[in-house]
């Protein structure tokens, strides 16, 4: 019940307190946390959804959009790999009940990396239990486990994009509120990327900002966005020079 | 259009400056010591380290939570006065709360409930499951389940709650979670929290 308020308030707190904002981290790693080499990893479909943002702040969804985005960054993304030090197993579409799993799972996942948002990167929000020097204690629930029998993989990555460009009202709104000096964002531009622990369902890594770059809707731009959704990963090598990224 | 718009911006950031300067923040509640919550004489010993958040459903009420409360929200409602909704209005004039009345009977409250949580969550996707006797700080209390799912989310949660009413007041403590793994990890140390519940030290 109180998700709303504190979301809300969060979100104030940022736009009233700019330099917090900018003070906020984006990604964390389990202490402890190192990956053995070789390991592959069990990439989920990546949940992506492109639309515009009314005049009032309502996320239109647009399917033109979203499947461009998704092209380019199921792209973007196959350049990428070869720079994530580790084998990338794409998981099949599931069907019926075990697609029924995922789209929990996936949406599981939105919410576990929103709570950390919230209270653990944003300082003024962050939850006595979660700021202990050096911890990163979230998870999924040993449940996951299920999502990569049969492929060999010991940890999973959980992708997920959306982007509300703003309309052309919402623009306006943003310039007049500027003039009445009222801070009125235009556009959401959020990017998660996870590495969850297939066994025990333990978050071992998350890069998430609500503030991602680059349009999704543009090769350009998801690349832009990949590359960002990728920073910090654990085991990441650097890729060479003219391969394609 | 755009006038009254900017108008209800400029309404909500002073609402919302004001909220954010009585916003004490996040305290540790610690195991093992009987705590007073939600500003009222109901107490609880819990026993492990709980996280007490600084925003407040309402006036007669306090969240606690372990991982943030999208994903374990465990609320107390301290005595909730007859003519006063659960928790804070969100749109008084055109979807106001239903009001707790001291004369309701138990089977009621999971009513009352989930009307509040319909209003507040702009969802119809809110459900009570089951609802039973039970016995709640030494008086005659119900306990209900319920489930539902958030407006623009996919996650499901389940919630467990019971409730009297003592004096006229409603008192109530309710836990919900995903159904996903949080829901059954925590419920068992909150039904423990609940057992441990008073009125007074």
């Amino acid at each position: 019940m109180m998700h709303r308020l504190a979301a809300w308030l969060g979100a104030m707190s940022c736009i009233l307190s700019p330099v917090a904002a900018f003070a906020q981290e984006k990604s964390a790693s389990r202490p402890g946390f190192a990956m053995a080499p070789g390991a592959c990893i069990l990439l989920f479909r990546p949940d992506i959804s492109v639309g515009a943002q009314s005049t009032g702040g309502i996320a239109e969804p647009n399917a033109d959009w979203t499947q461009e985005a998704r092209e380019h960054l199921d792209a973007a993304l196959g350049r990428a790999q070869q720079g994530m030090g580790h084998p990338i197993v794409t998981a099949a579409a599931p069907v019926g009940e075990a697609a029924a799993a995922l789209a929990a799972y996936r949406a599981l996942f939105s919410v576990v990396a929103d709570s950390v948002i919230e209270y653990q990167f944003f300082p003024g929000n962050r939850l006595p239990t979660k700021k202990r020097a050096g911890q990163f204690d979230w998870t999924m629930g040993p449940g996951v486990a299920a999502l990569g029998q049969g492929s060999g993989c010991g940890y999973g990555l959980f992708l997920l994009t959306e982007d509300q460009f703003g309309s052309t009202g919402r623009k306006m709104l943003q310039i007049v509120a500027l003039m009445a000096r009222v801070p009125v964002t235009s556009g959401v531009h959020k990017g998660y990327a996870g590495l969850v622990d297939l066994r025990t369902g333990e978050l071992i890594w998350l890069n998430a900002d609500r503030q991602m770059g680059g349009d999704v809707r543009t090769a350009d731009g998801a690349a832009k966005r990949v590359a960002q959704l990728l920073e910090g990963f654990p085991g990441a090598v650097p890729v060479p020079a003219g391969s394609g990224q | 259009m755009m006038g009254p718009m900017i108008g209800r911006v400029a309404a909500a950031l002073l609402v919302l400056t004001g909220a954010a300067a009585a916003w004490a923040g996040n305290t540790l509640v610690a195991a093992g010591q009987r705590v007073a919550v939600a500003k009222s004489a109901l107490t609880v010993a819990p026993a492990s380290e709980w996280n007490r958040l600084g925003a407040r459903p309402g006036r007669q009420t306090e969240t606690w939570t372990l991982d943030g409360d999208p994903l374990n929200d465990l609320t107390f409602y301290g005595g909730i006065e007859t003519g006063r909704p659960l928790f804070r209005e969100v749109a008084k004039r055109t979807k106001p709360l239903p009001h707790f009345s001291s004369t309701m009977l138990l089977t009621d409250l999971p009513a009352l409930f989930e009307q509040s949580y319909r209003i507040a969550l702009d969802t119809p996707l809110v459900t009570i499951d089951a609802s039973e006797p039970a016995s709640f700080l030494g008086e005659k209390a119900v306990r209900f389940r319920y489930g539902f799912t958030r407006q623009g989310e996919e996650v499901k949660r389940q919630g467990e709650a019971v409730a009297a009413i003592v004096g006229g007041r409603l008192y109530m403590i309710t836990f919900e979670a995903p159904s996903i793994h949080f829901f059954g990890r925590d419920i068992g140390r909150v039904r423990d929290l609940v057992a441990s519940a008073r009125l007074g030290a």
